[in-house]
């Protein structure tokens, strides 16, 4: 029923997500070294609230998860929960190269090797650690994701 | 004005006094390896009436409890630190356990909680033992199955290849390309 108003409306996908991702709201979950190396995207050199970019300290008011640093099976459960608890449209970021291979800790015990088997991610950010430069490239990827949207 | 002379002989005067005093208190021959550093070695069976003794003169803080692996000895070495505001000394009580089997009582009759919390992460992380000590429940690990990550003998490189890569995945390849 919904979709058949949906279609008859007109209403899209994209025209929806154009609503809605407009600047990035940002929550961040940061273990270890990943909040210290990312400080400096909220500080004044590159300053990330010039791009609309916010750190809220809700997950519900937010539009992308920053997952930085190694994640332990513990602290991935939280990541997990804090997940769920965004509203779509939802992305999320694996920034550092711990959150891909498990970087340094490859070879723990008890770090997550990979983290898009816990969580669907939308895009990694390379680097040890990334750039502040890399991380608004990527932000602004969400969007052009969204211009890339078919509009059907 | 005391000179920095006179002020260390007092101090060695006050050290030695409690170091005579200590021995006959805990019937233990206790060392002073450094200035402020008190350490004495005893038997896993008297840890308790010790530990008691120790903070009926004056040995009222438990700062850490922290274990050593000795896999050639065969032994667990527990090492329990204790403050004293007091005499503003240190004392180190250290005690050597079988690694087969790593049991010893618990000092929670002495230091209730605190104890309780140093004695958890021990046995999580060492697998140790402590009869008396009811809740040795995991402190920082969850849904852990394997041995006690601290252990020597524990080969975690091993434990991982097995648990979380895969040989046939041409990602996962290199790391079992790793030497020891």
């Amino acid at each position: 029923m919904a979709m058949k108003i949906a279609k008859k409306m007109k209403i899209t996908k994209k025209k929806v997500m154009k609503i809605f991702v407009k600047s990035v709201w940002v929550f961040n979950w940061f273990n270890s070294c990943g909040f210290t190396e990312l400080v400096p995207v909220v500080g004044s050199r590159w300053d990330m609230e010039r791009f609309g970019l916010v750190a809220v300290n809700s997950p519900r008011k937010a539009d992308a998860l920053f997952i930085a640093g190694y994640q332990t099976h513990k602290s991935m459960k939280r990541a997990q929960q804090i997940y769920e608890q965004m509203s779509n449209p939802k992305f999320v970021f694996a920034l550092g190269s711990c959150t891909m291979t498990g970087g340094m800790y490859w070879d723990s015990y008890n770090t997550v090797k990979r983290i898009e088997d816990y969580v669907p991610v939308f895009m990694y950010i390379p680097g040890c650690p990334p750039r502040p430069e890399a991380i608004f490239d990527a932000v602004h990827k969400v969007i052009v994701h969204v211009d890339e949207l078919p509009d059907e | 004005m005391m000179s920095a002379k006179d002020k260390q002989s007092k101090n060695k005067v006050v050290e030695e006094k409690l170091l005579e005093d200590l021995n006959s208190k805990l019937s233990a021959s206790v060392q002073c390896q450094k200035t402020r550093r008190l350490f004495v070695l005893i038997d896993p069976d008297q840890l308790v009436d010790t530990c008691t003794k120790a903070y009926e003169s004056g040995f009222e803080h438990l700062s850490t409890i922290a274990a050593t692996d000795w896999l050639e000895e065969g032994k667990i070495e527990l090492t329990y630190h204790l403050w004293s505001y007091s005499h503003n000394h240190l004392l180190t009580i250290k005690t050597k356990i079988d690694r087969k089997k790593p049991k010893i009582s618990s000092i929670n009759s002495i230091w209730g909680g605190n104890a309780e919390t140093c004695e958890r992460e021990c046995h999580e992380l060492f697998g140790v033992k402590f009869k008396g000590n009811l809740n040795l429940t995991p402190l920082f690990l969850e849904d852990w199955e394997g041995p006690p990550p601290f252990l020597k003998d524990f080969n975690w490189r091993e434990y991982v290849k097995k648990e979380d890569y895969d040989q046939s995945n041409p990602r996962e390849k290199v790391y079992f390309e790793v030497k020891k």
